[in-house]
């Protein structure tokens, strides 16, 4: 018993002078631009009822950290922001005039597997705007996450874009069965695309869609990529797609040249919804955040609204500095 | 120079098959000299990084960017569950992972068997799905005399030829998995190593489905 006074429980740290000092400029640098683009802060509840987590990003429930209170209800130390946010602005509503924009900073604690060097708690901050569409909102949430990055201090930072409706749009041409498409999609996640052609081959999908599927799997580059992949596309929702990723560089001059259009990284299709952001920093080959539109989330709590958002890990960021 | 692609590859069992599959892609790994060398050393035309490593450990480094990308056999990879791309199924080191067990052991008899395995948790889920009851015991090697010694009543092991298990006196009571090596690349490294890792991707793509040579 005596360890455990001066002990700290396995994938817990304390954050000390010099990186907490970091930690609060980049939060500080953060809150300025934020204020600015007109985004007000919330602080969510740091414990949730774990039911919050069943809805949207599945495996976050999971990963919960979780506890019975008094009355034996079963909740959860927040292990994401962005149902969060979902929960609060679907209970003010009347009071809020939309769009909603929102920022919030602060631990989420998520289990992970012993000895496997992970952080049970991590730091977060991030930025939602909530019942605007696209292209308008996409362009203003991306802005201001990009901006919030330069102005933090990473000049190099840039970001692949990708969109969910692109490949949604060319599986839903599919006509796969429902196990079928898992097969699919598995081969998909894992990148392999030679099993992924052969799936396809098998399920009798012709040759056409094979291309398109085979040129979106190498897809990564500027307007002329994206362009280049346009031209073999055959279905409304693919084109949309991409056209709504062309104008997002027309719109962001500003950003033009950070901007990479990957199409080949298709996780988590069930949760976004349109486009889909990768924030990365090229000096330490580290991803520092993610985001991008969500917009079956706020259905699920209630509320139809679009939403789209962005997240950045206050320890990539930190580490990156 | 210093931002070239590090790959891991794995010792033991894989690694001659690893660096000849490498070899016929075009990429030559120089032979150690007097069997010792640097911890991290280039190919001959000095194109990617290499580093040898435990084949159990290399998930763990590709999945957290340590390493770029790495050649994994698919029972290490399963048993790891690391969160990694798998590009390129290599087609070497093919084994399958058995249930087996000493004749008059049936898997219907599984009210509480206890198996021995390196492999605990692809045991675990391939017991529940077929939703059989037994108790897992994780042993580092030599799995196949545990049964013999009393400490389990059947195995989940690696078998290549079968001829181990034979002389143990056990059979086989079924496929667990399929095994072959598969290279694995780190989710940030395909982005931001992007031009490198995908060369490596199609340097062994060509060799295993277009150009296999003399395959083993």
């Amino acid at each position: 018993m005596d360890g455990n006074i001066v002990g700290l429980p396995a994938g817990y740290r304390d954050i000390m002078f010099e990186d907490a000092a970091l930690r609060r400029r980049i939060e500080t640098e953060f809150a300025s631009v934020f204020s600015s683009a007109g985004f007000r802060e919330i602080i969510p509840s740091a414990v949730e009822y774990l039911d919050l987590y069943s809805r949207g990003n599945q495996g976050i429930r999971e990963r919960a950290v979780r506890f019975l209170d008094r009355e034996d209800n079963l909740l959860a130390l927040r292990a994401d922001f962005t149902p969060a946010v979902a929960r609060i602005v679907t209970a003010h509503l009347r009071e809020m005039p939309l769009p909603v924009r929102v920022w919030y900073s602060g631990p989420v604690f998520r289990k992970t597997d012993r000895h496997s060097g992970q952080y049970r708690e991590f730091s977060q901050i991030g930025a939602e705007l909530i019942g605007g569409d696209p292209p308008d909102a996409d362009c203003e949430i991306l802005d201001a996450a990009m901006q919030c990055l330069v102005m933090s201090g990473f000049p190099d930072v840039c970001v692949h874009v990708n969109h969910a409706g692109i490949f949604r749009g060319l599986v839903n041409s599919l006509g796969l069965a429902q196990s079928e498409l898992a097969e699919v999609r598995s081969a998909i996640d894992r990148k392999d695309m030679r099993a992924l052609g052969t799936r396809l081959e098998e399920l009798g999908v012709n040759g056409s869609v094979r291309a398109q599927v085979s040129a979106l799997s190498r897809c990564v580059g500027d307007s002329r990529a994206l362009a280049g992949v346009a031209s073999s596309i055959d279905n409304a929702e693919s084109a949309d797609a991409i056209a709504g990723l062309e104008f997002l560089a027309l719109r962001l001059p500003r950003w033009r040249d950070r901007i990479t259009f990957d199409l080949t990284e298709i996780d988590e299709l069930e949760y976004y919804t349109g486009v889909m952001f990768t924030f990365l920093s090229p000096a330490h080959s580290a991803e520092v955040g993610r985001g991008g539109r969500y917009d079956s989330l706020m259905r699920e709590f209630g509320a139809d609204l679009p939403a789209v958002g962005f997240s950045f890990s206050m320890d990539k960021l930190g580490e990156c500095a | 120079m210093k931002n070239r692609a590090l790959i891991a590859l794995p010792k033991g069992r894989l690694y001659e098959k690893a660096v000849d599959l490498l070899g016929r892609a075009g990429i030559r790994i120089p032979p150690a000299p007097d069997g010792s060398r640097k911890l991290v050393f280039p190919d001959a035309d000095g194109r990617f990084d290499f580093v040898l490593l435990k084949p159990i450990d290399i998930p763990v480094y590709v999945e957290s960017g340590a390493i770029d990308a790495g050649i994994v056999g698919s029972d290490v990879l399963r048993e790891r569950e690391a969160d990694v791309y798998e590009p390129v199924d290599l087609g070497i080191g093919k084994c399958r992972l058995v249930l087996a067990a000493p004749a008059g052991v049936a898997l219907s008899s599984a009210g509480s068997l206890r198996v021995a395995t390196k492999y605990p948790r692809t045991a675990e889920l391939f017991f529940r799905a077929r939703q059989l009851h037994v108790h897992i015991v994780k042993l580092d090697g030599s799995v196949e005399i545990a049964p013999l010694l009393g400490l389990a009543d059947a195995i989940v092991d690696l078998v290549e030829t079968g001829r181990t298990l034979m002389e143990n006196g056990m059979h086989e009571l079924e496929d667990v998995a399929r095994v072959s090596a598969k290279l694995i690349v780190n989710r940030t490294a395909m982005k931001m190593k992007s031009a490198d890792v995908r060369h490596l991707i199609t340097l062994l793509d060509t060799v295993v489905y277009e150009n296999p040579g003399q395959q083993k």
